[in-house]
């Protein structure tokens, strides 16, 4: 206990602390600082326990439908090389997910740096394709459109951003760190009903964005995929009561079925995000004809500009919805078992 | 019903021994007292932990902060009515070897230590 008391360096914890995992810091750092001896048994402890813990939240978190679509996407964009070396960030930053939503500071400074980025790319355009004088370039009208998107675009993103931190703080089912059982029972039944609806409803949606798939020509694949998760949304939504068990048992439950939704609904947004960028990508590449006449240069740089906003927005919900999930999930780690108020007294 | 391999046999165990006091340090002390002379890393017991918490035969949380762990929470755990069937199934089934073993290796004089 005097060894525990004497905790490692401030340096070699952070450094510790750092190659952690969000979701294990707690425990595994925890137990790190309880044993610890000396700074060469705590390095060494640690070296041999993060690698494990490491490769078992890249196990837990993976969604591995999420990740088969985004490499998807990174290959039809960037080739095999490029997808390749993504994997192995796309499966650790899975384990490094953070357990918190983005603080509102940092999502509103993201959403101003890429429009930040936008701007300049659309202003350049517009300068070397300045209508004043009449040069071979855009015309007046889209020279006009380029300049207010250009202007717009900043608050647009920060509104957006904005208003998606406030629905999170509006979504948050649980407030209270202690809660009596019968109070947790209502909570989870409430979160699977919802469940059940929300996935009713959008295998339903699912099922028409695949069938006007066919008109609109798209991917056979993108269509398969639609069908699919339109098909297991349906036959997974069944209602179900909350289990008559012990307050741990229910709280491990609803832990459960919080991150296997949180999971489903990532797949989700890539999913019906991914015709949309699937259409960009194709215009990108091939430099699509449009009824505006524009240069190849500048549909491509719109284009790329248009890809940018929409996985800066997609990124944006998942982030916003995933956090939420874990930010759930660790209030009900930490939740204690209160008994219920005495109703004849209120 | 979930088969579990050794590993988790050994983990489980290592909980339902410890009771209210099942947590990182102690599981590990616990699990390496229990394969004794094999030394087994840390980090095997939480890989072990988080597979079987997604398999709902243990649940865990967290205690509240404590000075001796820097101000860090403890992530107990403790086995479900699956995880305690699991158990009670792998030992019904380590009973079956022990029996045959012993009788293979002539009779009364071998004995598992």
């Amino acid at each position: 206990m005097e060894a525990a008391l004497n905790g490692p360096p401030e340096w070699l914890e952070r450094m510790v602390l750092f190659a952690i995992p969000p979701a294990a810091r707690e425990g595994v750092a925890g137990d790190l600082w309880e044993t610890y001896q000396n700074p060469g048994q705590y390095a060494v402890e640690a070296l041999r326990t993060v690698p494990f813990v490491v490769w078992s939240q890249i196990r837990r978190n993976l969604n591995l439908p999420a990740l088969i679509l985004q490499s998807a996407l990174i290959f039809l964009c960037c080739g095999g090389p490029t997808t390749l070396l993504a994997l192995p960030v796309l499966m650790l930053r899975e384990a490094y997910r953070p357990i918190t939503r983005p603080s509102p500071r940092r999502a509103i400074r993201e959403a101003i740096l890429l429009s930040c980025g936008a701007m300049v790319l659309l202003l350049q355009i517009m300068s070397i394709h300045s209508p004043f004088p009449v040069r071979t370039g855009v015309d007046p009208f889209t020279w006009l459109s380029l300049f207010l998107a250009a202007l717009f675009l900043s608050p647009f993103l920060c509104l957006f951003r904005a208003g998606m931190i406030m629905q999170s703080d509006r979504c948050l089912p649980l407030s209270a760190s202690d809660l009596p059982k019968d109070t947790l029972a209502d909570s989870y039944e409430r979160f699977l009903r919802g469940a059940f609806c929300r996935n009713i409803l959008e295998g339903v949606a699912l099922s028409f964005a695949a069938v006007s798939g066919f008109f609109f020509a798209w991917n056979a694949l993108l269509i398969g995929l639609f069908v699919l998760a339109a098909i297991y949304l349906l036959l997974d939504a069944v209602p179900r009561p909350a289990p008559a068990c012990d307050f741990v048992s229910l709280r491990a439950r609803y832990q459960h079925d919080l991150a296997r939704q949180g999971q489903l609904r990532r797949f989700l947004h890539w999913l019906w995000f991914a015709p949309v960028l699937m259409v960009l990508h194709t215009r990108l590449v091939s430099g699509d004809t449009s009824p505006v006449p524009l240069d190849s240069m500048v549909l491509a740089s719109l284009n790329f500009v248009a890809f940018a906003i929409l996985c800066f927005l997609l990124a944006a919900l998942n982030r916003e919805h995933g956090g939420r999930v874990q930010e759930q999930i660790g209030l009900l780690d930490r939740m204690r078992e209160t008994s219920p108020p005495d109703r004849a007294l209120t | 019903m979930e088969s579990l391999g050794q590993f988790e046999q050994i983990v489980l165990t290592a909980i339902l021994a410890l009771d209210d006091n099942a947590y990182g340090v102690t599981i590990h002390a616990k699990v390496e007292e229990l394969t004794h002379p094999k030394k087994t890393a840390r980090g095997a017991v939480y890989a072990t932990l988080d597979r079987m918490e997604d398999k709902s035969l243990i649940s865990s949380w967290l205690s509240e902060p404590t000075k001796e762990r820097g101000g860090r929470s403890r992530r107990h755990y403790r086995l479900e009515k699956s995880g305690e069937k699991a158990l009670k199934e792998s030992a019904r089934t380590a009973q079956r070897l022990i029996e045959t073993i012993t009788r293979g290796l002539g009779g009364l004089a071998w004995k598992p230590r």
